[in-house]
């Protein structure tokens, strides 16, 4: 088990912070997820075995961009 | 300028939130798309406003299509392109409803061209700008929710004077080492925790702890990264760097919050997710509907565009973040950090305050006010002083420090008998010191020493007894202050309609003094550190229960409650363990913490009832025809700079 704290650009709306947590909740591994709009921070909670490059995908996914990743 | 004095200068400066660029990018759109935006309205109201046309039809078409475009597909580039993404990925957002309405009218411009339907194409243009406006205006309100969280994320020091041998190095705060010793002159920052060697001088730690009375630092006294050293030289030997600093854990538990979902946010945020494909399809439901039945393919896209601009998932999404930040800013301004979101929503059904004594309504800091022996008194406190050097508790401290000893006995066998005493071999002879429940469990009679004991504890004394060889030789007693403002807090409780309980190890009748003292009616004694939990839980039964202590003996305690408020001072606190957590050791704290949880959960209230009330009245009038979809548009954008301005006004509230 391991925690990210995955800084995002690019959102401007309610539906944007859902939709990457929709994504990120697809990633196999992926725990849980929850994207702050206000903060434009996104933490993830997941599996050893997921990698950071899976979460920075699942960002793109959805049309943003993760700018920053930190490992808590 | 001397890189010490940019950093002085950079403390004043760095109130410039973080989103602003993406502020200055919306308003620059704005300005842009309003320059081309304005000869559109003029030219589409000319007949209106003048009674002629300025351009004829069809030329006018031309003209209003080639200002729009620049509008649409230059400064609504990132709009149109990232709703358009979202149509074919399936992640639709906002953005996906305004450039399906704008491109649609636009459209209209063209196929008007050959008649095919009337022309819309300057609605699209307006939609656009109005979209583009409220979006700037409502990340202009959002940069102001967050503020004072934004201010708290960048308080820290830039760069910090280390002494490394004899000289002295100025270097990034990322990195000071555990163990460097570090000197800050008077209007600094001290760059990171740590503990005062050398020096003394008066510190503001009003930023992380609320406490507008700046604290007098001497050596031995622990400081707080990003508070301000004042009048005088402060070494420091840093004792936190990084991560595990004070205010990096304020940090990270006030992000923590604001990512953290609240029960009330739940069916918003299930909404928001399925939001915009519904409206999709809603909107091309109406679209299909219009045309079928009025044989009007113009009168059915414009129905269905007012459709797709005037539905709103942002007011949804941000009525509770904006209000949670809003409402966390504020408390961390005066030391109260909510940890867990879901607080905010649990304190509204409190009914019960439970106070710990020690440390939440007393000081916390036990002196031994009055000694009574049979022995030698110095005897007495040399053998108790022995032993209880070798106890971390408070009332152990309390002793040790009126012995004042320059030499201790030696001790063997020593053990600490938990909320009770200890006890320990000095020489041949056995030492049991502890409370009267303790000197009852091993025997000792303290029948000599009972009407002192009384009298101490009508006094609020905790009365601690020293036996040797199972004798009682003598007897302490140990009085904590009550803290200035726990009266006046505990009086306000009550006027809030709160049931307030103390809780407490002591015995009966010193912990009802203490209660008598600050005006508790109900006292729980005799209650052992570990059954303190179960107390809480007992009181449950009655109703929701807040429990406030200090976060490192009661941690149990504060989990079992419903709300956990743990207090402490500066960076002693263990955050971790309660809902809120209390930077400043005040009570008062705790009447400001349950003010501001329920003016902020109210506040989410409003803002949820406003933007389900906004969507579900607005979306049937724009199917049933009866919005202009520019009208439709300033609708969508207000709503959600409502819920934005609504949130902010939570300051106002007096906590």
């Amino acid at each position: 088990m391991k925690k990210y704290k995955i800084t995002i650009s690019g959102m401007h709306c309610a539906s944007c912070a859902s939709n990457i947590e929709r994504s990120l909740k697809k990633v196999s591994g992926v725990r849980g997820a929850s994207v702050s709009l206000m903060l434009k921070k996104g933490r993830v909670e997941c599996d050893d075995s997921v990698s950071e490059e899976e979460l920075k995908k699942a960002v793109a996914r959805a049309g943003y961009k993760a700018v920053g990743m930190e490992k808590e | 300028m001397p890189a010490e004095e940019m950093e002085k200068m950079d403390t004043h400066h760095h109130d410039q939130p973080v989103e602003d660029t993406e502020i200055k990018d919306w308003k620059r759109k704005l300005v842009w798309s309003w320059i081309f935006t304005i000869p559109i309205a003029i030219l589409m109201l000319s007949e209106r406003l003048f009674g002629f046309a300025l351009i004829e039809i069809p030329y006018s078409t031309i003209v209003i299509l080639l200002l729009g475009f620049p509008v649409v597909f230059i400064f609504g580039w990132d709009t149109i392109k990232g709703g358009t993404r979202g149509l074919f990925t399936f992640y639709f957002n906002m953005d996906s409803l305004i450039a399906l309405g704008t491109v649609i009218a636009y459209l209209t411009g063209i196929f008007s061209l050959g008649d095919v339907v009337l022309d819309y194409s300057g609605v699209s243009a307006m939609i656009m700008a109005f979209f583009t406006t409220g979006k700037y205006v409502e990340a202009v309100a959002r940069g102001r929710a967050s503020q004072e969280i934004k201010k708290l994320l960048e308080l820290g020091a830039k760069s910090a004077t280390v002494v490394r041998g004899s000289k002295e190095f100025t270097i990034p705060v990322s990195e000071v080492k555990i163990g460097d010793i570090i000197i800050v002159k008077p209007g600094e920052k001290i760059p990171t925790d740590g503990v005062v060697v050398k020096g003394e001088s008066a510190v503001d730690e009003s930023m992380v702890t609320g406490e507008s009375l700046p604290n007098d630092k001497v050596k031995g006294g622990n400081v707080i990264g990003a508070t301000i050293n004042q009048d005088g030289i402060l070494y420091v030997k840093a004792t936190k760097v990084g991560k595990d600093t004070f205010l990096a854990h304020i940090i990270k538990l006030v992000e923590e919050t604001q990512s953290e979902k609240i029960p009330i946010q739940k069916l918003a945020d299930k909404i928001t997710g399925v939001f915009v494909p519904t409206i999709l399809v809603m909107a091309i439901l109406t679209f299909a509907n219009w045309w079928y039945f009025s044989q009007d393919l113009s009168r059915a896209l414009g129905v269905g565009v007012a459709v797709l601009v005037i539905a709103c998932p942002c007011a949804l999404g941000l009525a509770t973040p904006t209000a949670l930040m809003v409402g966390s800013g504020m408390g961390a301004k005066r030391g109260i950090l909510i940890r867990k979101g879901e607080a905010i929503q649990t304190m509204k059904e409190v009914k019960t305050v439970i106070f710990d004594k020690t440390g939440t309504i007393t000081k916390g800091k036990p002196e031994v006010r009055e000694i009574y022996s049979k022995a030698k008194e110095n005897y007495m406190m040399e053998i108790a002083a022995s032993l209880e050097k070798l106890s971390e508790h408070p009332l152990s401290k309390a002793i040790v420090n009126k012995a004042n000893l320059k030499k201790y006995k030696k001790v063997t066998g020593f053990r600490v008998l938990r909320g009770r005493g200890v006890e320990g071999k000095i020489g041949k002879n056995e030492v049991i010191i502890g409370n009267t429940n303790l000197m009852k469990e091993k025997k000792i009679s303290v029948k000599e020493f009972e009407n002192k004991i009384q009298s101490f504890e009508e006094n609020g004394y905790t009365t601690i007894i020293v036996s040797e060889n199972h004798k009682a030789i003598g007897i302490m007693g140990i009085a904590d202050a009550v803290k200035e403002d726990s009266l006046n807090a505990i009086f306000e409780l009550k006027e809030l309609g709160f049931r307030v309980v103390m809780l407490t190890g002591d015995n009966e009748r010193t912990a009802k003094a203490i209660a008598e003292q600050v005006g508790i009616n109900e006292v729980i004694a005799n209650v052992l550190p570990e059954d303190k939990a179960k107390k809480v839980e007992a009181l449950q039964l009655e109703g929701m229960v807040a429990f406030v202590g200090d976060g490192i003996n009661d941690a149990p305690a504060l989990k079992q409650s419903n709300v956990g408020i743990a207090m402490g001072s500066g960076s002693d606190i263990a955050i971790e363990s309660g809902d809120i957590v209390l930077a400043n050791g005040s009570l008062s704290g705790v009447v400001s913490a349950i003010k501001l949880s329920k003016a902020t959960f109210s506040k989410i209230k409003q803002n949820l009832f406003w933007a389900f009330a906004y969507n579900i009245i607005a979306i049937p009038i724009a199917i049933g025809g009866l919005l202009h979809p520019v009208i439709a548009e300033i609708a969508m954008a207000l709503s959600s700079i409502t819920v934005v301005t609504n949130a902010n006004l939570l300051r106002r509230k007096k906590i």
